[in-house]
């Protein structure tokens, strides 16, 4: 008797030893005296116990021995969600029976009065563990995950799927899901590794996702600045994924589970020389820039097609689950801006987009509130899909081959066939500035200077944006009588700015006509007046290349002039 | 597995030698009813065994002396449980003919108007959903499908043989499998063997 006694209890104490090593007991589940972890039991040697007892439990399921916090949680919400997460129930109300910091850890049903833990410790010390009543910033749980819902996303994996380590409780979603809390084969007790974010790939399968350098690339962080990995072990833009940008729990940006708020700041953590070669932060530093930083909390992914509410973020020209290095002849859209939402040429919304231009109509063409021309002219127009709409009597060819056949100054490779992007002339300045118009020293985010002030000297830098594609000395030198008696004698004895008898983008056909509006004449009224004697601001178009205009300039009258 | 024939012979000459076996252990037990003033026999084993007339309404019960419970138990269910539990048999049985309250504890020997229920801590009553669930299969088929069991079949029970041999009866997981009625290792809840960090539960659970 005395003997086999002494066996039990040597048994007793062996058998946790004894247990493969991926054990409740190895873990900081294990809260009894002999846990690995600092918030543990001061005596209390069962394991078992903190969360299970054999009989009287709390009637959850699996022999519950512990209180519903019976609290009402604020829950995680958004524009995008489909699923109606519930108040928590199933596995997740067991987990956050100790995890929302309400109930003390060593409150169990079984025992009289609480569980004494070292240091004092009662309830969940603040910290990750800690999830709080306040679960808006926290993976939604406690939601039916149907086929349906699957469907109705559009970028979910049929729950049927789910047969694996990732698994649903009843159909519902529960932290279980994601979580084991008897074994840490990984870290947080998760099922699966995060490396690579194969956890998320479980449900979450994005489109696009599977060629996005935000999923490909073996960047590494330079160690400046903020580190834009804070929450994971992982070192490289591939390791970290899904989480490069979002956090299941705490997260900085509630809506979508950023890593911060305001949303540019997950981009720029990486996007600011750190991680990525190319230093956008600098170029939004600039004097004109799509200002990423004025607003926040504005944009929405479920925002309408035609940008109602003016804003700019980072994901408004971007889609993080898309985005990569892929060159596009113009128009196409390249890879820095595919899978993105836009406004095509009729006006229609476009998801998503396939042109490069469509991404700026969002904004720039039919959408309310936008601020007038930064130049007063006799036609006035600031829709720039009506601006460039292939009808019109001329346009700068961003949707197709312009209207002109005929223009001698265009340099190679530009021909009367070239179409152009609109980024060929809104972009960072600077010759190693990254592509597109995040910011730049230049009115309009140009990519050049382009002096639209009268009376200015003529130069090639004060009008490089044109010159770069049309040839100074083509234009303010040719010997024929139009490049003497016009351009010459405007732009350089005159000082007068291409923008004054120029405008750049096109005249609408519902405004303009093929008389007075050929080779985007439309004066600029601030420099341009009319007529006194026939009281005409006028250009009218002779053909080859033969014109007269009505106008008084610089105190000169044309009553009209001809060249 | 227990051999409950070649018991059911011992058994009734180990009764007429009153109990020696157990009654050094079960005396001062919970389960000591010899000194109750409604055990007139002042006898030890007499309320749940007796050699002669035993019940045999529970297969295998051991020469079972007391009433046998009716009741219908709402039985324990979750969303992760793979064993298939049905109403309490075996043995699990003859301890809620005392523990589910329904059934006196002085309705012993042909007697059914006893007066003495359990209570307290002792009453477990007929939902059994709060409950470890008991009276099922639990085999190699079984821990294989839940990942998180161990293989009673090859795997130590720490009492000298397999979980299968020391804790199960006929393959199934019943009361008995926790509880050691008779308080032969007077081990506290009249356990099998000690529950401190919780080698009782990790036998069979490898979590
Ligand atoms: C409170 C009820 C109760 C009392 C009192 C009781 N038994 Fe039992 N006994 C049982 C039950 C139930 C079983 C079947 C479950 C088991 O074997 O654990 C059993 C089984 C047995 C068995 C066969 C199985 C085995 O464990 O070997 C024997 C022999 C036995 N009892 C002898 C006795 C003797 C002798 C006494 C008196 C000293 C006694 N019992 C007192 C309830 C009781
Ligand atoms: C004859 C009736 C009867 C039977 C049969 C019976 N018990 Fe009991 N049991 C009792 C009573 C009475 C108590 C004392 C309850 C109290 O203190 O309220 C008790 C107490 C217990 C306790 C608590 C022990 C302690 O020290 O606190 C356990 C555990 C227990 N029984 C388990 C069992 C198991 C398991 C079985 C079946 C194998 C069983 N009982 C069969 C009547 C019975
Ligand atoms: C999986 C193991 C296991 C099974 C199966 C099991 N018990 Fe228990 N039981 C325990 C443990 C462990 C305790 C002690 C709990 C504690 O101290 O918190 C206990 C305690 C008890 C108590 C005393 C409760 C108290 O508060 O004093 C009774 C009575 C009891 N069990 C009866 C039963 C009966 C009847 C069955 C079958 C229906 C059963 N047990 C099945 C493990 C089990
Ligand atoms: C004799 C073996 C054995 C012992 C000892 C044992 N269990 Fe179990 N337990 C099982 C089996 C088998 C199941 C059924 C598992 C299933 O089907 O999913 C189970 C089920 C459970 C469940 C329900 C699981 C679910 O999915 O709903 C819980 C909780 C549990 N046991 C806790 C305990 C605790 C706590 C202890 C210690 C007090 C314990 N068990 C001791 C064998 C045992």
């Amino acid at each position: 008797m005395n003997l086999s006694r002494i066996m039990i209890i040597l048994a007793g104490l062996l058998i946790p030893l004894l247990l493969p090593a991926q054990s409740v007991v190895n873990t900081v589940h294990n809260l009894s005296v002999s846990g690995p972890g600092t918030v543990k039991a001061a005596g209390e040697s069962e394991i078992c116990i903190f969360c299970h007892t054999p009989h009287r439990s709390h009637p959850q399921s699996p022999l519950w021995n512990r209180n519903d916090p019976g609290l009402n949680y604020t829950l995680y919400n958004s524009s995008t969600t489909q699923a109606a997460p519930g108040q928590p129930d199933g596995a997740a109300i067991l987990c956050l029976s100790c995890h929302d910091g309400t109930i003390a850890l060593g409150e169990v049903l079984s025992r009289p009065s609480p569980i004494p833990f070292v240091n004092g410790v009662t309830v969940m010390p603040p910290g990750n563990a800690n999830l709080s009543t306040d679960l808006s910033d926290d993976h939604p749980v406690s939601f039916h995950y149907s086929a349906t819902l699957a469907a109705e996303d559009g970028e979910l994996a049929d729950p049927a799927t789910l047969t694996g380590p990732v698994r649903l409780e009843n159909e519902q979603l529960q932290c279980t899901a994601c979580h084991d809390p008897h074994r840490n084969p990984f870290s947080d007790f998760l099922t699966v590794s995060t490396l690579q974010s194969e956890l998320c790939a479980y449900c979450h399968q994005k489109d696009y996702w599977d060629n996005t350098s935000h999923k490909l690339s073996p960047a590494t962080w330079n160690g400046a600045g903020n580190d834009p990995w804070f929450h994971t072990p992982y070192s490289t833009v591939s390791d970290n994924a899904c989480e490069n940008c979002h956090r299941p729990h705490s997260a900085g940006g509630h809506l979508r589970l950023m890593n911060h708020f305001p949303e540019e700041d997950n981009c720029l953590d990486c996007h600011n020389g750190n991680v990525a070669a190319e230093d956008i932060q600098m170029q939004l530093g600039k004097q004109y820039t799509h200002d990423v930083y004025s607003r926040s909390g504005v944009h929405d992914p479920e925002e309408p097609g035609v940008v109602e509410v003016r804003h700019a973020e980072c994901e408004d020209c971007h889609n993080p689950h898309a985005s990569r290095e892929l060159p596009a002849p113009a128009p196409n859209a390249n890879g820095f801006i595919e899978g993105v939402r836009g406004v095509n040429s009729a006006g229609v919304a476009v998801d998503p987009i396939q042109y490069q231009y469509e991404l700026c109509y969002r904004c720039h063409a039919d959408s309310p509130d936008k601020p007038a021309s930064p130049t007063s002219r006799q036609i006035e127009q600031n829709n720039v899909r009506l601006e460039f709409d292939i009808g019109n009597p001329s346009y700068h060819p961003i949707e197709a081959a312009g209207q002109n056949n005929n223009v001698p100054s265009l340099l190679p490779p530009y021909t009367e066939a070239s179409i152009i992007f609109c980024s060929d002339c809104h972009a960072s300045d600077g010759s190693a500035a990254p592509a597109g118009p995040h910011g730049s020293i230049y009115p309009q985010i140009l990519k050049f200077q382009y002096e639209t002030a009268d009376f200015t000297v003529e130069s090639y830098q004060a009008y490089r944006l044109c010159y770069e594609c049309h040839d100074r000395q083509t234009i303010i030198f040719s010997a024929g009588s139009f490049g003497q008696r016009v351009h010459r004698q405007h732009i350089v004895n005159e000082d007068t700015p291409c923008n004054a008898c120029h405008d750049p983008h096109g005249i609408s056909s519902l405004q303009g006509n093929a008389t007075n509006n050929t080779h985007l004449i439309n004066f600029a009224i601030t420099i341009v007046s009319p007529d006194p004697a026939s009281g005409r601001l006028e250009f009218e178009d002779l053909g080859n290349v033969r014109g007269r205009c009505y106008l008084t300039c610089h105190g000169v009258q044309h009553s009209p002039e001809f060249y | 597995m227990k051999h409950a024939k070649f018991v059911t012979f011992l058994f009734s000459g180990l009764l007429m030698l009153n109990g020696l076996l157990f009654s050094q252990t079960i005396s001062g037990s919970a389960h000591d009813f010899s000194n109750e003033t409604w055990n007139t026999t002042g006898e030890l084993c007499i309320v749940c065994h007796t050699p002669h007339h035993a019940d045999v309404t529970v297969g295998d019960a051991p020469l079972w002396n007391h009433d046998v419970t009716a009741a219908n138990f709402t039985l324990y269910n979750s969303a992760t449980l793979d064993a298939t539990v049905g109403q309490p048999d075996g043995s699990s049985k003859l301890c809620l003919s005392c523990h589910d309250g329904t059934v006196a504890v002085d309705n012993f020997g042909g007697q059914t108007n006893g007066t003495q229920f359990v209570s307290g801590g002792g009453l477990i009553g007929t939902d059994l959903n709060d409950d470890h669930p008991v009276s099922f299969v639990y085999d190699a088929t079984l821990a294989g499908n839940d990942g998180g069991l161990f293989d009673p079949t090859t795997t130590n029970s720490g009492l000298g043989g397999t979980i299968d041999e020391d804790m199960l009866f006929n393959g199934k997981l019943q009361c008995a499998s926790c509880h050691d009625v008779h308080n032969s290792s007077g081990i506290a809840k009249l356990l099998i063997k000690p529950n401190s960090a919780s080698a009782l539960c990790l036998t069979c659970h490898s979590k």
